[in-house]
């Protein structure tokens, strides 16, 4: 029997020569939202771009697996077509290519053949409809001129176009307004109604609290300086929200 | 500079060709033309080894001017629009091929035009009445066969509206030599864009010239991807109030390919626009040159003027070098110039990757996608698709 979910190993991650990851385990359910928490500078994003196979992440030790396939075994496009998406914190632009066609060659990767180009079309429709975007989205370049708010709606589009296994939201919350706030939670939402998406597990990194009144999380896991220090349930962020990190440092340090 | 140079030495095969090709498309002042071809320097002989075309390094003995076919010419539909080839017209419209000929474009001022004049053997005139908008583009499409020199000469009478789109192909190891000139009256707004696709044995010379009228508009859409060896040289002079000038250019040498553009807006009167957008790209060992001129004469004031030049180097052994040039003597003007050059950027591909798209097909989408400001530019979309068509094999290949 297959291992189900996204499991992480005792990971050990180098950035530019520095050890920013040390050791971390962390289990990821399919169908269940995961908070991954922490101050700046502790290691979710390094974690997040390490999964996802960027060339200046350097995996030292430890393991992925996505229902039991070695993630760090393959490249970055073969991690997505075995089911991993990450919505990026900075998106890069890419001039000239249109999001239309992005979005399709994006699908046509992940999921090949499974759609006429018509029934295609009709699917982003229905999705920038439940995202609350303009179809003019569409013929617009990659993020390029795109507002903050814009480019977190258009990797929310990429995750329902996709309809990945596990997704990683890299604090897709920062600098967004309520508004935009409220549509990423939505997303979320649109995407664990899906056929699709029913069984997507999540992994939410954020360092404020407040998506997490948009998305309710079944797991909380706190990250300090490049290690997992606290996991609980959806209580542990309303505990960083009264209390903000100090407290857990604190009571780290009485452990320790 | 030493007279040594050996300058002036006109091929006697070609002095004796004059005759017979006037005598079939009575163009006028080849003699002269060809002299002064081979007394000019080209204006290339700088000391680069990326600058490398002259006269000199093509062999005239294999070039053999006789009158070619003309092209084959479609027309839009509508009235006030004609087009046919170069001899019909000297013979049955001589004034008015008079009343644009070399009055956009310089004949005896540059090496290359005084060759392609002097050696013309084929060519194309379309002309457009007052105020006339033909619903669709002027098509001419050449086949060089050997040696080819084209002449295509545009006018578009006040107010007149109208695209022409050339389409330069040929058989291997053509030599082309050809000239476009477009004139364009009072508020005419003229669009003239070329697309060469030549074998990758053939070699290319052109020179380009517009001359948009008070309030008019000239746009060059130019897209040179064949040949082994292009020389675009592109200049509109703008000496009327409230004339507009955009240039487009694209060019993308790949294997030996080697290309030299050199684009010209010279604003002689003020209170007018150009716009130019340079798109190039470069792999294999190709190289590739680019000197875009903005000159603003010192009482052209008001001129609004502005140049971009992007450069993408898609191996470590293909070379562009860019050089924009910005010579402005009027002090109330807007004027504008960004370059780049650069790779592929990683974070672009790794984007790409993320979503699960092949790398090779990311870095395909991604140079494609650099040309495509530059390919939005050109009219029709059935040309831009071939435009976009042509780009994508080059890149596979």
């Amino acid at each position: 029997m297959t291992d189900r979910g996204l499991r992480i190993s005792d990971l050990h991650v180098d950035v530019a020569g520095n050890h920013i990851l040390k050791g971390i385990d962390l289990y990821v359910e399919p169908g269940r939202v995961h908070a991954l928490m922490g101050p700046n500078g502790s290691g979710k994003s390094t974690l997040a771009f390490a999964l996802t196979g960027h060339p200046n992440y350097r995996v030292v030790s430890g393991s992925a697996t996505l229902d039991g396939e070695d993630l760090f075994a393959l490249p970055p496009d073969k991690r997505a077509r075995a089911g991993l998406f990450l919505s990026f914190q900075y998106p890069a632009a890419i001039p000239g290519v249109k999001v239309a066609n992005f979005l399709h060659a994006a699908r046509q990767a992940v999921r090949p053949g499974d759609l006429t180009p018509s029934k295609f079309r009709a699917l982003l429709m229905e999705k920038l409809q439940t995202l609350d975007m303009d179809p003019a989205f569409l013929g617009r370049y990659l993020n390029d001129g795109f507002s903050g708010g814009e480019k977190k709606r258009l990797e929310m589009l990429q995750m329902a176009v996709i309809g990945p296994k596990y997704a990683i939201l890299d604090e897709t919350d920062s600098g967004l307004d309520v508004d935009a706030l409220r549509a990423v939670g939505e997303s979320v939402h649109a995407l664990r109604a899906s056929e699709e998406g029913n069984k997507t597990g999540f992994l939410i990194i954020t360092h404020y609290p407040r998506i997490l009144q948009h998305i309710e999380a079944d797991a909380v896991h706190v990250m300090i300086d490049g290690r997992i220090v606290k996991e609980g349930a959806a209580e542990l962020a309303h505990r960083i929200e009264r209390e903000g990190y100090e407290g857990l440092r604190e009571e780290i340090g009485q452990l320790a | 500079m030493p007279s040594a140079i050996a300058l002036g030495a006109v091929p006697g095969h070609l002095q004796q060709s004059l005759s017979d090709l006037d005598r079939a498309i009575p163009i006028g002042g080849r003699d002269a033309l060809l002299a002064r071809a081979f007394e000019l320097r080209s204006g290339r002989e700088k000391p680069n080894r990326f600058w490398k075309i002259d006269l000199d390094a093509i062999d005239f003995a294999a070039v053999a001017p006789a009158i070619a076919p003309p092209p084959q010419i479609r027309m839009p539909d509508g009235r006030g629009v004609f087009a046919c080839d170069l001899q019909t017209a000297l013979r049955d419209h001589s004034e008015l091929v008079a009343r644009a000929l070399g009055t956009a474009v310089d004949r005896g001022g540059s090496k290359f035009a005084a060759l392609a004049s002097a050696l013309c053997n084929t060519g194309a005139f379309v002309y457009v009445q007052a105020d006339a908008a033909p619903g669709g583009p002027v098509e001419i499409a050449y086949d060089a066969g050997g040696a080819l020199f084209p002449y295509t000469l545009v006018l578009l009478e006040r107010g007149a509206e109208c695209t022409v789109v050339e389409r330069m192909h040929g058989q291997s190891g053509a030599f082309v030599a050809g000239v476009s000139e477009v004139v364009a009256e009072e508020g005419a707004r003229a669009t003239y864009a070329a697309l060469q696709n030549l074998p990758e044995d053939a070699r290319a010379l052109f020179t380009r010239g517009a001359r948009p009228g008070k309030d008019a508009s000239c746009r060059w859409c130019v897209a040179d991807l064949g040949a082994s060896l292009t020389v675009e040289t592109i200049e509109t002079a703008v000496r009327s109030r409230g004339a507009q000038a955009e240039v487009t250019v694209l060019f993308f040498p790949t294997g030996g390919q080697h290309v030299d553009v050199i684009s010209t807006v010279s604003h002689e009167v003020g209170e007018s626009q150009s716009r130019t957008l340079v798109k190039s790209a470069a792999a294999g060992q190709g190289q590739a040159r680019y000197l875009g001129n903005i000159r603003i004469a010192p009482h052209a004031q008001a001129t609004d003027a502005a140049l971009r030049d992007d450069a993408l180097l898609l191996s470590k052994r293909a070379h562009i070098d860019s050089v924009p040039a910005l010579e402005i003597a009027a002090n109330d003007v807007k004027a504008y110039h960004g370059a780049t050059v650069g790779a592929l950027d990683e974070e672009q591909i790794f984007y790409m990757t993320s979503r699960g798209i092949e790398r090779q097909q990311a870095e395909t989408m991604i140079a494609l996608g650099f040309f495509e400001p530059a390919i939005e530019h050109f009219p029709a979309n059935a040309l831009r698709e071939e435009v976009r068509a042509a780009l994508r094999a080059k890149v596979n290949a």
